[in-house]
């Protein structure tokens, strides 16, 4: 009996149990896997993201009038299953803690995460290019020098002809 | 008469669960929101029930396989109108993983009038809980 009575004074000192939302604040997992945040500037379009993407919903192409390339992820076929941001070599995607994924069906084609990488010309023989990212630099050497440095503005036909 | 029953519904949408062939990760999301004291959806006046004939808002999810098509649209008839569509998890809206497949005829929008969509794989209960107040706001518009 006194078991009981413990146990009854110990809930009703601690109020409800029910989460406030959606009337107030709820908690958030750390490392909860929400909406996907792309970054443009980090991307260097390897397209390994559009390649393991499970539910198909990421689309690198280029643009009608080919100054860039347009990065497109559908977030309603999308399984936020992370596998775009473990590939990714610069963390240019990131999963936020973002899960308000809820919206209505005139919204459905818009739900979209949008970037658009430009084009740039290489310093030698003025080809477009995709701009190589400091990231991606930050992985391949220890240290970004000079003479690198000056690579990352060439094609890579012009960066072949440099190196031999 | 009419007019107090129209005030009354207006705070008590019930709703209804349909699985299209979902793979019931979507669907124990659905039960965590429903019955456990955590998330309490009977907050939002909504209570689940077990006929088609009780309800207002319909969930539903799953890719629609093209084994319970012909099922999923005869129950979705018998559903009393005015009524709103909830589309849980990214399965019924496009197909998810499953899209492209034979064995599912999805998305379930080329069958069935859809107003709200919540994706995830599965959406968290709290976007479960945003899907369904959206709605409840679509349903208090068509009394």
């Amino acid at each position: 009996m006194s078991s009981f009575l413990k146990i009854a004074i110990r809930n009703l000192l601690k109020g409800p149990s029910t989460d406030p939302y959606p009337f107030g604040e709820t908690f958030v997992p750390k490392g909860l896997r929400g909406k996907v945040k792309y970054n443009a500037k980090a991307c260097v379009a390897c397209r390994m993201c559009e390649h393991v993407c499970a539910g198909g919903a990421i689309q690198i192409r280029e643009v009608a009038d080919k100054s860039g390339l347009e990065f497109i992820l559908w977030h309603n076929t999308c399984a936020f299953c992370g596998l775009c941001e473990h590939y990714c070599p610069t963390k240019a995607i990131r999963l936020t803690e973002d899960y308000h994924t809820a919206h209505r069906q005139e919204d459905k084609y818009r739900y979209v995460e949008k970037g658009f990488i430009k084009y740039v010309n290489c310093a030698r023989c003025a080809t477009p290019m995709v701009p190589i990212a400091l990231e991606l630099l930050n992985v391949a050497y220890d240290q970004v020098n000079e003479d690198i440095e000056k690579l990352r503005h060439l094609c890579p036909k012009c960066r072949q002809e440099r190196a031999l | 008469m009419k007019k107090l029953l129209q005030k009354i519904a207006k705070k008590s949408p019930w709703l209804y669960r349909i699985n299209a062939g979902s793979c019931n990760g979507c669907d124990v999301e659905l039960a965590t929101t429903a019955c456990i004291p955590r998330y309490d959806v009977e907050r939002l006046g909504c209570k689940y029930c077990g006929s088609p004939k009780h309800a207002d808002i319909v969930l539903i999810t799953g890719p629609l396989t093209a084994r319970v098509k012909e099922k999923v649209l005869r129950l979705y008839d018998e559903i009393p109108n005015p009524k709103v569509t909830v589309a849980i998890g990214v399965c019924p809206i496009s197909g998810g993983v499953f899209r492209d497949s034979y064995a599912i005829t999805g998305p379930i929008d080329k069958f069935i009038p859809v107003d709200v969509n919540v994706p995830g794989c599965p959406p968290r209960p709290q976007a479960i809980i945003d899907g369904i107040v959206e709605a409840i706001k679509i349903w208090e518009t068509r009394l």
